[in-house]
């Protein structure tokens, strides 16, 4: 009597139908296709089939930063290895292992060792496979830099107009300094120093738009491609060229324009 | 004599002239190169799409060509319904794999696309002749160097490579009996092509097609054939060149976008020094323009003095940089041409005449408004106080 007891609740558990397989997906693949947690949808691995295996959507995450994806755009789905297996037919196969050494000093021994008794695959550092899968970033990176020698050749010239500009406008003030008997080495240090000044408060200011800028960049680009990849990083080295280029250049437009001044006769300055 | 004044005006002072128009060159350079790149990765894709005449592609059901293994099935079936449609004039189903060639001690391994040479739009023959019989193959320059083999040479080709048991599901000996240029290949890539036939007697899947090219009938509205074919065939999508240069924007918007946003900025900085340069100008020859004023010079007549001169700094900027940015443009596709994948054949800084008349007609619009703000100060100076003024300084 006892054993048949027991033997209810599994009887009962074999007429339950099996529990549903779940699915998740990314962020992007929710909002294109309007779906939730809980709903059901039908699987295939082959493209526009009708039949398929029902799945109910158990989880919707956010997909990591990964840069050799970015300007894809693809939706993935994450699902239990052995469900993925049958669905696509591999069998008992898999496209790759990821291995966790227990510290980086073990990883060399560990390759060698899985490279050693092989038979059909290889073994590759993760970070080879980064350097490797990254190199649309890599061009992109070079690009940029291109960029940024135009543009600072660019801003140069544009800074040393201005500069001189300014620097033009103080004919007059300089003319009656030195008129008044101030040395030509005055009015030059003085005039540096104010372009120095000009500069730097310049500078400042262009840091705090470049800043403001690299978040909206961020905020766009991220929004744009659904990443959490930072577009964008305005570090302190970024800052410091800024801030020296543009400190240099106020300098040597300041002393070139003050020296021409200096040795220009003060009447002539006032134009007479 | 306007423009006599305008030339004196800015001969006056040469180094800052000198340095103005050096600035507007600059972003003159920037703003052409950023005009090419805004149509010209656009343009180069269409034309290279275009370049063998077929207007539709058809891949399996939500993906791109070749972007996955997918295959499509039935191809002889689907191609008889094709040739039903009296829009279609050419099919060319061609089937993607990859083949393994032992070369001594190491193995070579390529790209092979199964085409039917009669009406294939891959490739385009450089030496030899095409895969006329099932013993031949074609190959790029790129696996021809690593082969280390010339046209004419037999070599021993392998497909369906299984990792696990290092075996291949085909081998045969396979004639090189040309040498092609893969339209949509990428500069270091290997790759060859067969007869489809070839292919699938080495094992590789039976009546299945990675890619079908159509080419339209003259008159045909490849929307309308496009719609057509997705309705007929649900598991396939179709991809008419509007779509595939849709996709090509969606993935390479950013440059687009980067464009638009460096272009705007070259001529902002453009117009802020013109600008400049004027109005300090301007500034300082408040004494010379009231002179003129008081002898009875009209006002049009100096607004437009000062705005020639605008024009002048802009117009002479913009042609130097227009050859700075033809140089720098080359360099800079140079550098994106190693994009992995790339086909060889794009172009991101495509030169068209449009657009350097785009970036010539911006710069000396922005020229003629750098000028009309110190052009509208100086004719608005009150002649007297200014000549009172300029008479104490």
């Amino acid at each position: 009597m006892i054993p048949q007891l027991a033997a209810l609740p599994l009887l009962f558990l074999l007429q339950v139908p099996p529990p549903q397989r779940t699915i998740a997906i990314d962020e992007a693949f929710a909002a294109r296709a309007g779906l939730r947690v809980g709903e059901r949808v039908v699987l295939s691995a082959t493209p526009g089939a009708l039949a398929g295996d029902t799945v109910s959507i158990g989880a919707i995450y956010e997909k990591s930063a990964d840069p050799s994806e970015i300007a894809r755009g693809d939706l993935t789905v994450r699902m239990h290895l052995d469900h993925l297996q049958v669905l696509s037919g591999y069998g008992d196969r898999v496209d790759r292992f990821a291995i966790s050494t227990k510290s980086d000093a073990a990883i060399p021994s560990v390759l060698e060792g899985i490279n050693r008794v092989a038979f059909g695959f290889r073994a590759h550092r993760s970070k080879d496979i980064a350097v490797e899968t990254s190199r649309t970033f890599q061009v992109v990176s070079r690009f940029h830099r291109a960029i940024g020698v135009i543009t600072i050749v660019a801003s140069s010239i544009f800074l040393l107009c201005i500069m001189i500009l300014k620097v033009d406008e103080r004919r007059r003030d300089v003319a009656a300094l030195r008129l008044m008997g101030i040395s030509r080495s005055s009015v030059v240090q003085s005039i540096v120093i104010e372009a120095a000044l000009v500069a730097i408060l310049g500078s400042i200011l262009g840091v705090i738009i470049g800043w403001l800028a690299s978040r909206f960049v961020n905020w766009h680009y991220q929004e744009l491609y659904q990443t959490p990849l930072q577009f964008s990083i305005v570090t302190p080295s970024v800052v410091l060229l800024a801030v020296a280029l543009s400190l240099i250049l106020g300098i040597v437009a300041g002393v070139v324009a003050s020296m021409r001044m200096a040795r220009t006769p003060p009447l002539a300055l006032f134009g007479r | 004599m306007r423009a006599t004044l305008a030339a004196a005006s800015l001969l006056r002072h040469r180094a800052r002239t000198l340095l103005a128009i050096l600035g507007v060159a600059v972003a003159a350079a920037m703003l052409l190169d950023m005009v090419m790149l805004a149509s010209g990765m656009r343009e180069s894709f269409r034309q290279l799409l275009m370049s063998r005449g077929f207007e539709l592609r058809l891949a399996p059901k939500g993906t791109l060509p070749f972007d996955t293994d997918a295959t499509i099935p039935n191809v002889a079936s689907i191609s008889s319904t094709l040739r039903s449609n009296p829009d279609i004039r050419l099919i060319s189903p061609v089937l993607g794999a990859s083949i393994h060639v032992p070369v001594g001690e190491r193995t070579v391994s390529s790209a092979v696309l199964g085409i039917d040479p009669l009406v294939q739009g891959d490739y385009e023959m450089t030496e030899g002749r095409d895969v006329t019989d099932m013993g031949s193959i074609v190959v790029n320059d790129y696996l021809l160097a690593q082969l280390g083999k010339r046209i004419g040479d037999t070599i021993d080709v392998a497909t369906g490579y299984d990792p696990q048991t290092r075996t291949y599901a085909g081998r045969r000996p396979l004639k090189i009996s040309g040498r092609v240029r893969f339209l949509y290949g990428a500069a270091e890539q290997s790759a060859s092509a067969m007869r489809r036939e070839t292919l699938e007697a080495m094992g590789g899947p039976r009546d299945r097609a990675s890619l079908f090219m159509i080419s339209l009938a003259a008159g045909a509205d490849a929307e309308r054939v496009r719609i057509w074919v997705e309705r007929t065939f649900p598991n396939v999508t179709a991809i008419s060149i509007a779509t595939a240069i849709a996709s090509v924007d969606e993935r390479l918007g950013y440059f687009r976008q980067l464009a638009f946003i460096l272009g705007a900025v070259s001529l902002f900085v453009g117009f802020l020094l013109v600008t400049t340069l004027v109005t300090v100008s301007v500034n300082e020859r408040a004494g010379e323009i009231a002179v003129l004023r008081a002898i009875g010079v009209a006002r049009s007549h100096i607004v437009q003095q000062i705005v020639i001169e605008g024009v002048v700094l802009s117009v002479v900027g913009a042609l130097l940089g227009l050859g700075l940015g033809l140089v720098t443009a080359r360099y800079l596709n140079t550098i994106l041409s190693d994009f992995p994948g790339l086909p060889v054949a794009i172009d991101f800084f495509l030169f068209q005449p449009a657009a350097a008349w785009t970036a010539l007609g911006l710069l000396v619009a922005s020229g003629i408004g750098a000028g009309v703000y110190p052009a509208w100060r100086a004719a608005s100076l009150p002649i007297s106080t200014t000549l009172r003024r300029e008479a104490i300084a």
